[in-house]
């Protein structure tokens, strides 16, 4: 069976799509409530807002959702220089023509999809007011360049996420923007938790082994204060067990999953070391 | 039975006079182990005791004295006793032949009998250069010149450079001997000769000062020392440490170096309950860490908790002080003489109990510290046995946590979690009481008895800490309604208590109690005087400025006198704690300059005019056109460049009245100007402008301070960072002769826009002011005025809430802000900064 994240590689597909029959969900570890909360505000098709730290699955959670629910995902990674035209869509030059292209958001408006505006605070404020309409009861895009509108699909969903760690005076959405979202905060998953995800995603990999890197990574997600701009996510360590389970010796993964990606600081890096030879070496 | 030959001699020293009866006596207590050697050799070596006894008393009697052990090691005579009479050849070399003669054994038994003779052919050559030197030559023991194992080769090592300084230098063999001896143990041979060479150096520009030097004494030469230890250095990684600690206690415990120096024999990490002391060099990383982790157990689990502590005291039969710093001296001094012996025993049963927990905490850690261990193959003689015990105590406590069976049952119980410090102490008296362990009285072979990564664990007065932490210390039942609640009495300070001899620095250590300043590297700072802070030699004045005297309206020349200096305290924990302290807010603040900064390099798109055509902005500015509408033209792309258009100095106002507790609490508020310096600095290394930081403070018209923190075109690394940790206020605010040094500085920089940050509490005041306020108020106003005149725009920023009063007739309206909460400071100054550079 393939899953939903392994469909056919190297070919181009449109994309709104639709979960394939006969695939499987991708694999998502439930924490809390995340699962009903997020189902209760699709039955009334609320936008979601999802917090937490970078890797700790806010992705996956949405993919296994869009999965479950059986809509598809339209993703739209947010940067600084998106522009709304980047979201709804722009004229394009076709001869001597002009030809309008629906952005990602627009046609998940009208496909009933899932639209998933990741990392939304790294888009300027600007550009994400256009979503102001579609979050509130109106549900609605407004095409200003063609002088239109359209009524969202009656599945449509729209979702953002972001990431608290990077919240600062200057980069932060709107208050008038949050409070149109239901919130569901994510954390990095309970040591039991982040075994099974390890041990699930990384077939092979020892128990023994699993519990040594959710060990270590729980240290080293101490060191958050100490200058890192992100902790050691749950998905730098399913990296660290791949590496591990691709044959490299665990330290070596640990470090180059681990340790050598999140900080320059020699010392910190050093100290993180610590805790892996502390784990791992005998 | 004497032959008739050596009665005649003997009879001979008897008629020679009353004082020759000594003599006699000696040379008849000696010469049964004589005698085996032949009538020959028996009357050369009386002859010898004769001559020498003529040449000098005291030397004929050590000579006699001294041959009963000689004989029996060297089991000859007439070797040495040529080489005494050849020692006399020179005036008054008795010391000499006294040294002589109470090294020879040593001589012969760690050298040899060829070692022996060119041991003493160097003394020998010492006596003809000079005969003070040979005296110094022949009274240092044998051992510490060949050092430990070191032979004949390791005395010829340290005697080629004696040799050539003195050639060269004429320097004095009982100034070198000594220190150097100590420099070899510790450096390796190669190391004597450039320390020497220094000492010499240093010789000639004082002598005192020389002495010193050679003496191990002066702080340049344990500075020389540190720099050249093998090792790993633990002061230059405090950070590390910090981390590590945090990482595996989850909590932040206070870390400050110790007063050890390289002299002072084997380092160790040391700790009293509240804080953890680390010596500035520790054997390598392992040992290190190791020995970092070790301590902050001992911390953590119990060793200073006080309910076990009295236990403790109370199994002792001693009375513990309810209150204050409680003393470990009188659990060993109950021992006498053999305190040391059962202190290794108690420090080792101690460690097993709290490496038992940490093993727990911290993965694999005795599997590390059996691993180090086992690496480290020298032991010293005399407590080789201790060293094994503990590492097979250490495999054991390892088997048990593993959950397999454990070799030796007498410490098995330290295993288990219960174990508290006063079960430890019981154990230590059982084996103390089986007196296997040898006995130990030399302070080298106890530091050479622990593991590496452990060490004495009692060397500083305990506070005796009243929170159990999660792991309760206590046993069930036990004690608990003697705890008493006496949270905070720890850190009064209290007086001296006795200590014994192995609770070194103890007049220290008692001040470590109080907060702030004293911290290990400041306190090394401070205990020098100024000397250290004139940079440029105490004669130098400094620089003269005109100051502003109202009253005449008119300029006194070359009235204020500024001394540049460097500052010379840093305090790195100081300035680690408020990074920490202020770790959200500096993100935070990085982040905000990172995303306004103006001259970003990425380009700005949809410009109206620009080097670049912005593509999608082209696209869309033909599609809409095409499609019938009349867009803007905003069609280009512009990168600008980061240019260097801003300079700044922050001159900080050093005077007494900062160093004040703030009102509300929480602090002083110099505790708030060094953290608002540190985050302006780490802004500024964000925001990429050209900036100095400095402070001043003054005491009468001729004594102007100003101390240069960081220069513009110096770099900021953790030497400008542990300085502004170590700021401080001394003396009073002579602002304008402070605001014409600073405008001076700004001479030398290129830029367009030319910032004077004033960071102030209070209003200008000096000593000699007379009580006229007005008149350093006209004239920092002046000051300010030439400042303008040159290019350089002040600015003040002050928490004084009078300030109102007089700053806008000083810097003029919109050129002053007043802080009306201190606290705000620190996060306040950099954001004004970044407001006034827009």
């Amino acid at each position: 069976m393939k899953t939903a994240t392994a469909r056919q590689r190297g070919v181009e597909h449109d994309i709104v799509q639709l979960p394939q029959v006969g695939e499987i969900a991708p694999y998502y570890e439930p924490q809390g409530n995340e699962i009903a909360v997020f189902e209760a505000a699709y039955k009334r098709r609320l936008p979601v807002m999802l917090k937490g730290p970078t890797g700790c699955g806010k992705t996956r959670f949405l993919e296994h959702m869009a999965f479950v629910l059986k809509r598809p995902l339209v993703t739209v990674s947010c940067h600084e220089d998106l522009t709304s035209s980047d979201l709804v869509g722009r004229f394009l030059l076709e001869g001597a023509e002009t030809v309008w292209q629906d952005g990602p958001l627009t046609r998940a408006v009208k496909a009933g999809a899932i639209c998933y505006l990741d990392e939304i605070v790294e888009a300027r404020t600007d550009s994400t007011v256009v979503i102001h309409s579609l979050t509130d009861h109106r549900r609605k895009l407004t095409i200003e360049k063609k002088g239109q509108e359209i009524d969202a699909h009656e599945d449509f969903m729209l979702v953002i996420s972001y990431n608290p760690g990077y919240q600062t005076v200057l980069k932060d959405l709107k208050p008038s923007t949050k409070q149109r979202f239901i919130g569901i905060n994510f954390d990095f998953p309970n040591e039991e938790i982040e075994r099974k995800i390890l041990v699930s995603e990384v077939p092979g990999l020892s128990h023994e082994t699993a519990q040594q890197l959710v060990a270590a990574g729980r240290k080293a997600r101490l060191l958050k204060d100490h200058g890192l701009e992100e902790a050691t996510s749950t998905r730098a360590l399913v990296y660290a067990a791949a590496m591990i389970g691709a044959g490299l010796d665990a330290v070596a993964a640990c470090q180059v999953a681990m340790v050598n990606p999140i900080t320059d600081d020699p010392e910190l890096a050093e100290a993180l070391m610590e805790i892996v030879n502390a784990h791992f070496a005998v | 039975m004497s032959s008739p030959a050596i009665r005649t001699l003997l009879d001979a020293i008897r008629e020679a006079g009353a004082t020759h009866g000594e003599l006699l006596f000696e040379i008849e207590a000696v010469l049964p182990v004589i005698r085996p050697h032949g009538e020959a050799v028996t009357l050369d070596w009386i002859n010898a005791c004769r001559t020498l006894f003529d040449f000098d008393r005291e030397a004929g009697k050590a000579f006699a004295r001294g041959s009963r052990e000689a004989e029996k090691v060297s089991e000859v005579v007439l070797p040495w006793t040529r080489q005494a009479l050849q020692i006399m050849r020179w005036r008054h070399s008795w010391p000499a032949i006294e040294g002589f003669m109470k090294n020879l054994p040593r001589a012969f038994g760690s050298l040899g009998h060829a070692g022996e003779e060119r041991w003493a052919g160097i003394g020998m050559a010492w006596c003809a250069r000079s005969v003070d030197c040979g005296c110094a030559y022949f009274t240092t023991p044998v051992l510490d010149l060949s050092g430990r194992g070191g032979g004949i080769a390791a005395i010829e090592q340290l005697n080629t450079p004696a040799e050539e300084l003195y050639e060269t230098r004429k320097l004095q063999l009982a100034t070198f001997l000594p220190g150097a001896i100590r420099v070899r143990n510790l450096l390796g041979a190669q190391a004597v000769l450039p320390w020497a060479m220094r000492g010499a150096d240093i010789m000639q520009s004082g002598r005192t000062r020389g002495e010193a030097y050679f003496r191990l004494e002066s702080e340049e030469s344990l500075a020389l020392l540190l720099e050249n230890m093998q090792g790993y250095k633990l002061a230059d990684r405090n950070r590390l440490l910090g981390i590590l600690v945090e990482v595996w206690f989850g909590e932040n415990m206070e870390l400050k170096e110790s007063t050890w120096s390289p002299e002072k024999g084997r380092p160790f990490m040391e700790m009293d309950g509240q804080t953890l002391y680390f010596p500035a060099v520790m054997g390598n990383r392992e040992e290190a860490i190791l020995s970092v982790l070790h301590a902050a157990g001992h911390m953590r689990h119990g060793t200073f908790d006080r309910v076990a502590m009295r236990q403790m005291f109370a199994d002792a039969k001693l009375e513990f002080p309810n209150e204050g710093t409680v003393s470990w001296a009188p659990i060993f001094m109950r021992f006498g003489e053999d305190a040391m012996r059962f202190q290794l025993i108690f420090d080792m049963c101690e460690d097993l109990r709290v490496e038992s927990r940490l093993q727990k905490q911290i993965p694999n850690y005795f599997q590390r510290l059996i691993t180090n261990a086992r690496s480290t193959l020298a032991r010293h003689p005399e407590t080789a046995a201790y060293y094994d015990l503990a590492l097979a105590t250490a495999e054991d406590a390892l088997r048990a946590a593993r959950g397999e069976e454990v070799r030796d049952a007498r410490f098995a119980p330290l295993y288990e979690r219960s174990a508290t410090l006063a079960d430890a102490h019981l154990i230590a008296g059982e084996i103390f009481a089986e007196n296997t362990l040898p006995r130990v009285t030399d302070a080298e072979a106890f530091a050479a008895a622990f593991l590496p990564g452990r060490g004495p664990n009692s060397t500083r007065v305990a506070h005796p800490q009243d929170n159990p932490d999660e792991n309760s210390q206590s046993q069930p039942g036990a004690e608990q309604e003697n705890q008493p609640d006496e949270q905070g009495e720890d850190e009064n300070e209290s007086p001296s208590e006795s200590e014994s001899g192995d609770q070194q620095d103890g007049g220290e250590k008692q001040e470590s109690a109080g907060y702030g300043e004293t911290s290990g590297s400041a306190k090394r700072s401070e205990n020098r005087p100024d000397g250290q802070q004139t940079g440029r030699g105490p004669a130098d004045k400094g620089v003269p400025y005109p100051e502003w005297d109202y009253r005449e309206s008119r300029y006194k020349k070359n009235w204020s006198w500024v001394q540049e200096k460097r500052l010379g305290e840093s305090n790195t924990t100081e300035t680690n704690r408020l990074m920490k302290q202020y770790s959200n807010a500096l993100k935070r603040l990085k982040k905000a300059i990172q995303s306004q900064k103006p001259t970003r390099m990425s380009p700005k798109v949809r410009q109206m005019d620009g080097d670049e055509i912005d593509l999608n902005a082209v696209v869309e500015y033909v599609t809409e056109k095409i499609s019938g509408r009349s867009p803007i033209p905003a069609i280009y792309r512009r990168r600008e460049m980061r240019q260097r258009e801003i300079s700044v100095i922050l001159l900080a106002d050093m005077s007494t009245s900062i160093m004040q507790h703030l009102p509300e609490g929480g602090g002083r508020l110099v505790d708030r100007i060094r953290a608002g310096v540190l985050l302006f600095a780490e802004g500024m290394e964000e925001v990429g402008d050209n900036y100095a930081i400095a402070g001043f403070c003054s005491k009468y018209r001729d004594n102007v301070s100003y101390y240069n923190i960081k220069d513009f075109d110096e770099a900021y690394n953790d030497d400008v960072r542990s300085q502004i940790g170590g700021m401080s206020g001394r003396l009073a605010t002579r602002m304008g002769a402070a605001i014409r040094h600073a405008t001076k500085h700004f001479e030398r920089v290129e830029s367009r826009r030319r910032l004077l940050l004033l960071l102030s509490d209070g209003r200008p005041e000096d000593y000699d002011d007379g009580g006229d306020r007005r008149y350093l108020h006209e004239d920092t106003r002046m000051a300010v005025k030439e400042a303008v005149a040159k290019g350089v725009h002040p600015f003040c920023i002050t928490v004084d809430t009078m300030a109102n009063q007089y700053l806008p007739q000083i810097f003029g309206a919109g050129h002053y802000l007043v802080l009306d909460h201190i606290n705000s400071l620190p996060n306040k100054l950099p954001e004004i900064y970044l407001k006034l550079r827009r």
